[in-house]
């Protein structure tokens, strides 16, 4: 009880010491936070861009198959189909139609998809959100597009996608297989790609080898190959922007190492008053110590507060640029709050405790340093 | 009672600069009564209250108090000793600016882990003794000499200490504040307190409350006999 009493006291009067330092320690205080809420806005971003990366994908399918053409990638006969359900292990295969249309009227890009359960009926499309959103579309107005040989192509709008879909969803125009192959000259017998369903997750690798061989001039995608992929290049960008962000970090580090190395002469006065009165060294630097959590933490909160209002209310303004851009993901959308705990104790070590510790350093010398120098004013 | 016994003290010993400040200081100091050290600047007073108040160590000899060795505690120890035996009074009363009066009387019992609402209800009686109650709450900075000398007794006497140190006492008061400083230190040693002071104000040393006078000189006692 009575430490705590004592420690309450030792923290009272380093409150008020704070408070009399005001503009230095304020002005650290801001430095401080923005650094912290930088590097917690990288970190944040990068976890939920991947996090977002990962929800699109969870529905993906297990293996996809792409016909490659001089390395690029060409629409594959269906075919295909028979001869890949007859290799072992492969519990279905069937062809996708999907593309991407660019709306000249609208300067959007929108993603067509012939879904593969309940598609529209022919003449009819169902749009998602963001598609609604850009061109002014509700149910049952006509969406103009252009088929590849330039005609006009009109389709109704039958329903519109609910808002909870919007991540997977907002660029969505759902159509008829007859009308997608319409609108891109596509003809039958063809798809853009195949998905196949594995019967054993673990024979993935196997099953792809086996298509390779069977299909030279195909390309079988792993959905674990999708995820890696993404996940190297939000990793690669974040540390783009980390590596930016370190002469930002080196700068505080050294105003905070200034700051906190350095004891003014009025503070050196002090330390020698307070032994001088009857505080001892372990006291004095519990002092220095609560000063020293009191400022960090204080900016380490308030910064990760601010990085968590920038990314997730702000829409990562500032560094959305850098970090996003990846095709996978929608022109607009928000993303949903995701943190990692050991990022932001990563953070908490790289920040808050080197500073706690750089304040105790010189003031630990100066506390042992007998205090008879007041008596000499 | 305080006995030093053949206390030297040498700064900077054995560099070009070496300093001695005390020779084999052998004094004792009564309890209870008030003893005043007398000197010139520079005789070693300050250095000789120092280490009479556990604020150093002697370069030699030894200090007892009350039968008990002082000079080889450690640290912790001696700060210790520091906080619930001395009051300090300092020649530049070392109050900390920036924080209130009250907060400033309330800071050499912080590391007792005393109750926070007794602790300032005791220090509030002590600023109410020194008439000084309606202005706890002022910052130190905004006082008059009188006042801060006042805050710093208050100070000193915060842990009910059995021995007051005070520096120069009187050396920024005009003679009126002097007047009133030897009027408190009757107080206090009527209250049973031990006072050792260092001065060579007139006012001080012949004022009637003062029992004993050291007179030191280049670091060595001349003459030590009970005032007049």
């Amino acid at each position: 009880m009575a430490n705590i009493e004592k420690q309450r006291a030792i923290i009272d009067f380093t409150l008020a010491s704070l408070m009399r330092r005001k503009g230095k320690n304020a002005a650290l205080l801001v430095v401080y936070t923005l650094v912290v809420a930088a590097l917690a806005s990288v970190m944040f971003l990068t976890k939920s861009i991947r996090s977002e990366a990962a929800a699109v994908l969870v529905d993906a399918p297990e293996l996809v198959v792409q016909r490659m053409v001089a390395g690029r990638h060409e629409m594959i006969p269906l075919s295909y189909v028979e001869k890949i359900a007859s290799i072992r292990g492969v519990k279905s295969v069937r062809g996708r139609l999907w593309g991407y249309y660019y709306d000249p009227v609208f300067g959007s890009n929108y993603t067509l998809l012939v879904p593969q359960e309940s598609p529209p009926e022919e003449g009819k499309v169902a749009v998602g959100q963001g598609v609604a959103r850009s061109a002014l579309a509700e149910v049952d107005n006509i969406m103009p597009f252009r088929t590849n040989q330039g005609a006009l192509f009109t389709l109704t709008v039958a329903r519109v996608l609910p808002a909870g879909t919007e991540l997977v969803s907002s660029d969505l125009v759902l159509l008829s297989a007859g009308d997608f192959k319409t609108l891109f000259g596509i003809p039958d017998g063809m798809a853009t790609d195949l998905v196949a369903e594995v019967s054993n997750l673990s024979e993935i690798p196997t099953i792809a080898a086996k298509i390779a061989r069977l299909l030279p001039d195909t390309r079988p995608i792993a959905r674990d190959e999708i995820l890696r992929t993404y996940d190297a290049i939000f990793n690669w960008r974040s540390g783009i922007l980390l590596a930016i962000l370190s002469g930002a970090l080196l700068a505080f580090f050294i105003f905070a190492w200034d700051k906190a190395t350095g004891l003014s002469a009025e503070e050196r006065r002090e330390i020698g008053i307070l032994k001088a009165i009857g505080w001892d060294v372990g006291d004095v630097l519990m002092m220095k110590l609560w000063e020293g959590a009191a400022l960090s933490l204080t900016a380490f909160v308030t910064g990760v507060i601010l990085a968590w209002l920038h990314v997730f209310a702000g829409g990562a303004a500032l560094f959305v640029p850098v970090l996003k851009g990846w095709s996978v993901l929608y022109p607009a959308f928000r993303l949903t709050p995701s943190i990692d705990l050991m990022q932001l104790a990563v953070l908490f070590f790289l920040t808050v405790i080197p500073y706690t510790v750089a304040t105790i350093v010189p003031c630990w010398r100066a506390a042992t340093a007998a205090p008879d120098s007041v008596m000499r004013g | 009672m305080i006995v030093l016994n053949q206390v030297s003290k040498v700064f900077n010993k054995g560099r070009q600069n070496e300093f001695v400040s005390l020779r084999e200081i052998s004094i004792m100091i009564p309890r209870q009564q008030v003893t005043v050290l007398k000197g010139p600047s520079g005789s070693g007073k300050t250095t000789l209250l120092s280490i009479i108040g556990g604020m150093s160590r002697p370069t030699s000899g030894r200090v007892t108090l009350d039968g008990r060795e002082t000079t080889s505690l450690p640290e912790r120890f001696l700060a210790a000793l520091r906080r619930e035996t001395f009051g300090f009074i300092f020649q530049q009363f070392n109050l900390i600016n920036g924080i209130s009066i009250l907060e400033n009387v309330m800071l050499p019992a912080v590391p007792n882990g005393e109750r926070h609402a007794t602790l300032k209800g005791r220090a509030l009686e002590l600023l109410a003794m020194f008439g000084l109650e309606a202005r706890a709450a002022t910052r130190v900075e905004l006082l008059s000499g009188g006042e801060m000398q006042r805050v710093a007794i208050a100070r000193a006497l915060i842990n009910n200490p059995r021995v007051i140190i005070a520096d120069e006492p009187t050396a920024h008061l005009d003679s009126k504040l002097s007047g009133e400083l030897i009027t408190i230190m009757e107080r206090l040693k009527q209250e049973g307190r031990t006072i050792i002071m260092a001065s060579h104000d007139p006012l001080v040393c012949n004022a009637g409350v003062v029992d004993n006078l050291v007179e030191i000189r280049d670091g060595e006692i001349r003459d030590s006999a009970p005032a007049q």
